[in-house]
């Protein structure tokens, strides 16, 4: 073997080895989610269940013959995965509006790493998702009472975000009430047994709550006006690397929200299974007119929704500054878009806002064999409960609007007046008396309601 | 000063076995208490137990993290184990509460009990006034209790919580506002707990070198 021929073959020998490595790289893709949180199920449990990510992810170019090793864990609260994502154990996290803030700042005040907002999941535009809930037998109906009380909430959630401005917009001051720190189990449990006169929480417990017959929602988020919103983020070095894999992620995340919207009904059965929350609560969010709208773009109110939340947690909590230009990118959710062919500019432009969204949206009826049916009017929903009821069927859910934000609530525990041959639902009940007075009418009960349709014999 | 850190030297050079047993015993006693006072608060025993591979997780925090600056504070908060209870009424399970064994705070504890083992062995050996063995006592625990208290790794988890020292106050029923605001002086009081310990050993030794002087000269004289 003369020098060149030996030179050759170690250049051959080097370069197949070298090219074996790189076919040979395994990715690894870790993913940090909460199933106890609705509004990241889009970035998380559906991704998982339907396997959209492998789906998505690229299989061509420098990833033709890359292996791809994908793990998710699941947590009940956004800071762990920011831990985890800083021990470069994660590389996407999903969450909420708080919890996401804190990332970027926390990340941002190391020296070498950072993590980037890439896509949101789903958002309500006037701040629903988070509530205020009573014990169902408590006699506050309003937020105004509770002054003097005790009220506990997660602090450092969305939802402990919204009490102080619920409270700060009432004029309760916080020195005229006892706030305690609950998780949402706490909280849940303490509402069931009637040991805390309030609880403040997210998505979906003040909801989970109401299901079970322990709670009665006094406030809404969207009284606040600030969105309530979830997205993604991801260790800026893991998506300069790979930022193909980035761009797959977040369409995972937007089929997730077609596949929920194709059959919302289909979508909740099995994420019941897939989390353990009920699937009528789910219905309540996911539903066509449900509380969350499903959208990974980036819009500018979310931006300044998500300075806001920063500004209330350096107050609070003194956490660090936050370069929101350095930390938000719509570079990867405009790729992925464009890779979808879907007009990202236009999806970006839509803003649903319940109360005209919803406005003349059908009332619907779960019944436990046959599914959900649709109503027109109320005279037909509640004609439709009667004869089923009176049949004795199982009713898994039943589902009207709030007349004064469009929220999508239960029928049980909607606040409900009869005025005339008209009936109309609420979510407070001092929006509904002020509504019977106006108006001549009465507050009756649900049961009542059904009764006023139900034929004897 | 210099007298004073010869017989702090030479102390520790005497009774280091002594100070390591007080390092490892109040390292595994302040875990037992946290878990004993987590059971006696929340009334429920603990039905979880996670192990988490910290070593590995730790080499690869090194191997993964650019910049040295950031390597020791995301080591800090490590988990080797994890202990609490699980509510299983919501979803698939919601963790209440949990002690979380952190080997950076299990050296800090155990640095803190072998300071307290030197502590009480100059204490002992003080032939002085009884105020002044109590005064020493007495800045001794609450150097301890400050430096235990703001190191706890009780987790009673609510949302986006993360363990904090305040947790234990928390759970004593101190409210969230004021438990925010000492949150943040969580190390001050760790540093202030170390420096009070500190200077409670060297005036111990101060003292000791002092009574020892005027021997010294008397033998040599």
């Amino acid at each position: 073997m003369t020098f060149p021929i030996l030179r050759a073959s170690l250049i051959s020998a080097a370069i197949a080895t070298l090219a074996s490595t790189v076919s040979a790289e395994t990715i690894s893709i870790a993913i940090g989610h909460q199933s106890m949180c609705t509004d990241t199920y889009t970035a998380g449990i559906v991704v998982k269940e339907l396997g959209l990510l492998e789906k998505n992810l690229p299989h061509d170019g420098k990833y033709a013959d890359a292996d791809y090793e994908v793990s998710w864990a699941d947590y009940s609260s956004g800071g762990p995965i920011t831990n985890q994502m800083m021990a470069n154990k994660l590389n996407f996290g999903v969450m909420g509006d708080y919890p996401l803030i804190v990332n970027g700042a926390k990340f941002q005040e190391t020296d070498s790493l950072r993590t980037l907002y890439v896509a949101g999941t789903g958002y309500n535009v006037k701040g629903s998702g988070n509530s205020i809930v009573v014990p169902v037998d408590s006699d506050i109906y309003s937020i105004e009472q509770l002054a003097g009380k005790e009220v506990s909430t997660p602090v450092g959630s969305a939802a402990w975000g919204m009490l102080l401005k619920a409270m700060q917009d009432n004029n309760i001051p916080t020195a005229d009430y006892v706030l305690k720190n609950q998780s949402p189990a706490v909280g849940a449990a303490n509402i069931a047994a009637g040991k805390i006169d309030a609880h403040s929480d997210f998505c979906p417990w003040s909801e989970i709550m109401e299901f079970r017959g322990t709670g009665r929602k006094i406030y809404d988020g969207s009284e606040t006006g600030v969105p309530y919103l979830h997205g993604v983020v991801v260790r800026q070095d893991f998506a300069e690397e790979y930022p193909e894999v980035v761009e797959a992620f977040i369409k995972a995340v937007y089929q997730a929200g077609e596949w929920i919207r194709a059959d919302p009904m289909k979508a909740v059965s099995e994420m019941e299974g897939w989390t353990g929350v009920e699937k009528e609560v789910l219905y309540l969010y996911f539903s066509k007119g449900g509380h969350l709208t499903l959208d990974p773009t980036i819009k500018p109110a979310w931006v300044d929704a998500l300075k806001f939340d920063h500004e209330v947690l350096v107050k609070e909590k003194a956490i660090p500054p936050l370069d929101f230009n350095a930390w938000i990118t719509e570079d990867y959710v405009k790729a992925a878009y464009a890779d979808l062919g879907v007009d990202y500019e236009a999806e970006k432009a839509v803003t649903v806002d319940p109360k005209e969204n919803n406005a003349g949206l059908p009332m619907e009826i779960w019944h436990a064999r046959d599914g959900i049916s649709s109503y027109p009017d109320m005279a037909a929903f509640l004609t439709a409960l009667a004869e089923m009821t009176s049949t004795g069927a199982k009713l898994n859910a039943s589902y009207v609007y709030d007349s004064e934000t469009g929220l999508k609530l239960f029928g049980k525990t909607a606040f409900w007046v009869k005025a005339g041959d008209t009936y109309a639902t609420y979510l407070r009940k001092g929006e509904a008396e002020s509504y019977a007075t106006a108006n001549g009418g009465a507050l009756i009960t649900f049961e009542d309601a059904i009764a006023d349709f139900t034929i004897e014999g | 000063m210099q007298a004073a850190i010869s017989v702090i030297i030479g102390q520790v050079r005497l009774i280091w076995p002594r100070m390591l047993l007080w390092g490892l015993a109040f390292a595994i006693l302040s875990q037992a208490v946290m878990l004993l006072a987590l059971i006696a608060r929340f009334g429920a025993l603990p039905n979880y137990v996670t192990f988490y591979h910290w070593i590995g997780n730790v080499a690869w925090i090194i191997t993964s993290t650019p910049s040295w600056s950031d390597i020791p504070p995301i080591i800090a908060d490590e988990w080797l184990i994890e202990i609490g209870r699980m509510n299983y009424d919501y979803g698939t399970g919601i963790s209440e509460w949990s002690l979380n064994v952190m080997p950076s705070r299990l050296m800090l504890l155990f640095g803190l009990g072998a300071l307290i083992g030197l502590s009480a062995d100059l204490v002992r050996r003080e032939s002085c006034s009884i105020p002044a063995r109590r005064g020493a006592t007495l800045a001794t625990g609450a150097a301890a209790m400050l430096v235990a208290m703001t190191n706890a790794t009780m987790s009673w988890v609510v949302c986006c919580a993360t363990p904090t020292w305040v947790v234990g106050l928390s759970m004593m029923g101190l409210g969230v506002s004021t438990s925010l605001a000492l949150e943040r002086l969580g190390p001050v009081f760790s540093y202030l707990g170390f420096a009070l310990l500190i200077a409670t050993i060297l005036g111990l030794a101060h003292r000791k070198s002092a009574r020892q002087s005027p021997y010294k000269e008397t033998t040599h004289a």
